[in-house]
């Protein structure tokens, strides 16, 4: 290769090289705002007009979710109008039936009964996490609220039921969640308030700055 | 560089094609490894095709001696993808024992990973998949270099 030549060759070569890895580390490098977008397919409670969004990325299987769980149902029931409480799924791996129960959760809501299986998996959350299999259980669950238990077993192991509690964890994991519960207001990811008053306090603080 | 260097097979054209083929499929290792590193240090990573992106970038052997086998990933592409221009550049036989004998150790290490990925971790990664079908067509034009040196 003559001088001039390489000179060209290597320019180029460098400009490529250093162009592509600035667009790959730019993709790789989460958008934590995409992912507090809500769409039409979330469980919220409240009202989805208002002005403040809480989203809780929760696994039914972790203690402290089940702690967490009558806080944001009280927030749901007393602040209803003036914001938007949506449930997401993050089952950690570390829970080996929280997977299964986000689906029984998913096959329940099929039937209109999201919440009421979300608020039995809490309630009962000792009585199926040490189980090796739970879903005879969460069968149970399914016929003390009278759902159609044929169509509750065929849509725990559909296929969509499981990419939704999927693509909840996955933008669950663009928002860099790291444990549960993780609460996000207004897309902003703050610390677990220690009292049903201090989530309150947050948003209403959240309420006047916007107003 | 002097002449009596320089192989006399590049005069072939097959062997000059093989070359770009050596180039292109590193830069896409590269950069595949380049994104692993950054998911890995920001804790996050979405898989859209298999599950299980997550288990296996956090897991305990994606790390050797603190250092992220990604990051060892794409120092190992780059240093191919570097021989690669400098083989199209001045042909030197360096770059040419590199390009034919590196990638046996780089597929070697891919067997190891991927033996991890399904039967120790069992979760599979579709980047670390990619990057395990970069270095075994790697290995296999290594071969075919070494093969056409020979003849």
């Amino acid at each position: 290769m003559k001088k001039e030549n390489r000179i060209w060759f290597w320019s180029i070569a460098i400009i490529i090289l250093v162009a592509l890895t600035l667009i790959i580390i730019n993709i790789a490098n989460p958008n934590t705002q995409g992912s507090t977008v809500i769409t039409d397919k979330e469980w919220y409670k409240g009202n989805s007009e208002a002005q403040v969004t809480l989203i809780e990325y929760s696994d039914f299987q972790c203690p402290a979710c089940a702690t967490y769980y009558q806080m944001i149902n009280k927030i749901a029931d007393d602040m209803g109008d003036d914001v938007q409480v949506v449930f997401r799924h993050y089952p950690l791996s570390s829970h080996p039936q929280a997977e299964l129960a986000a689906r029984a959760a998913e096959a329940a809501g099929q039937q209109d009964a999201f919440w009421q299986m979300h608020d039995k998996l809490f309630v009962h959350q000792n009585t199926w996490s040490n189980q090796s299999d739970a879903k005879d259980i969460f069968i149970g669950y399914a016929e003390e609220l009278s759902l159609d238990i044929a169509r509750f077993k065929s849509d725990i192991d559909n296929n969509d039921i499981k990419d939704a509690v999927k693509d909840d964890k996955r933008s669950g994991n663009q928002a860099l969640v790291e444990g549960t519960p993780t609460l996000f207001l207004n897309g902003q990811k703050i610390n677990n308030p220690r009292s049903y008053d201090k989530l309150r306090q947050a948003i209403n603080d959240e309420l006047s700055k916007l107003q | 560089m002097t002449n009596s260097d320089k192989p006399s097979m590049m005069s072939s054209p097959s062997f000059n094609k093989l070359i770009y083929f050596f180039t292109g499929i590193s830069l896409i290792g590269f950069l595949d490894a380049v994104y692993l590193s950054v998911s890995h240090y920001t804790g996050h990573i979405s898989c859209s095709v298999v599950s299980g992106c997550q288990e296996v970038l956090v897991s305990q052997y994606s790390e050797i001696f603190g250092i992220p086998l990604a990051l060892l990933g794409a120092a190992y592409y780059l240093f191919i993808l570097i021989n690669s221009l400098l083989y199209i550049d001045n042909q030197n036989k360096w770059s040419k024992l590199i390009l034919s004998y590196l990638p046996i150790f780089g597929f070697v290490f891919s067997i190891y990973l991927v033996y991890l990925m399904f039967f120790v971790i069992e979760a599979l990664c579709q980047y670390c998949l990619l990057s395990a079908g970069t270095s075994t067509l790697l290995f296999i034009l290594g071969l075919i270099f070494i093969k056409k040196n020979k003849t």
